[in-house]
């Protein structure tokens, strides 16, 4: 955390301008946002909502969607933290937050190694299936709405 | 339906996890005493403009206090830049100081150098 607080991107937030804070962090709810309304149609889809919808017609755009808010999201959220990263060291949200982003992404894995996901562009999921589905759609929501709840709470601790 | 049970329960986790929040310190003022406290010692460092609240460092008795300012831009518009108390200068400072005991912190309404006041929360008493 000392590292990154004194790393040239650590003085680049600190002495860039009284909005560079504001103005990253605006980036940072973007890339949230995007992250999650996107992670939240997908796992309603896969929890068993709007069955008539074929699942690869909302996978295609709400996975793209999903990864590019991720990307944007980990770098914003990088710079915020460099800002002042030794001042979260004992901010006990940062380390709920991190966990269960860890958690989402080893879900991510275990979604692309499911048979049903990887061939459910050309087949339709067995009853089975569909309920190994909605289990990873329900631990993706958890996932991400307690990562969410942490970050936002990490600035009011 | 099961489907349905799995959101009622995410839901319901997040409801649990909002209402057992603690006290907010960064962003309101409920984290901090409501008694007004004021605080004099020497500038340890200046003032930084870095968000997503303008900071400094004061000591006191030999103990080293952070001053809570307000937002940069805000802390700005009092007139507080960096750079302009310099380090080791007498400052006083009035504010509110952090319920717990162990942290030494002072959400702060107004820095008082050398005759001038800065008013970061003039809308504050």
């Amino acid at each position: 955390m000392a590292w990154l607080e004194g790393s040239a991107l650590g003085h680049l937030m600190r002495e860039s301008g009284v909005w560079t804070y504001g103005c990253v962090n605006l980036v940072h709810i973007l890339g949230v946002a995007s992250l999650f309304g996107a992670v939240l149609v997908l796992d309603l889809r896969l929890l068993g909502f709007w069955r008539k919808v074929a699942l690869s017609a909302i996978s295609e755009p709400t996975v793209r969607v999903a990864a590019t808010g991720f990307i944007v999201a980990v770098l914003s959220g990088i710079c915020l933290l460099a800002t002042k990263a030794t001042e979260y060291v004992d901010n006990p949200f940062l380390y709920i937050k991190f966990p269960a982003i860890g958690l989402g992404l080893l879900n991510v894995v275990a979604l692309n190694s499911l048979s049903a996901w990887k061939q459910h562009k050309v087949r339709e999921p067995s009853s089975r299936e569909r309920s190994k589905l909605a289990v990873i759609g329900g631990i993706s929501l958890f996932c991400w709405l307690t990562a969410i709840t942490a970050g936002r709470m990490i600035g009011y601790w | 339906m099961y489907s349905r049970l799995s959101i009622f329960m995410s839901l319901g986790i997040l409801v649990l996890s909002l209402s057992a929040l603690p006290a907010s310190a960064h962003h309101g003022w409920s984290g901090n005493f409501d008694e007004e406290f004021e605080l004099t010692g020497t500038v340890e460092s200046g003032v930084s403009l870095a968000g997503p609240h303008a900071t400094m460092k004061v000591r006191a008795d030999g103990k080293v206090w952070d001053i809570t300012l307000a937002p940069p831009a805000r802390t700005e518009r009092a007139g507080l830049k960096e750079g302009i108390i310099p380090i080791g200068a007498t400052v006083t400072i009035h504010g509110h100081r952090n319920r717990d005991a162990k942290r030494l912190e002072i959400k702060t309404e107004r820095v008082i150098w050398n005759g001038r006041t800065f008013n970061v929360y003039p809308d504050r008493t």
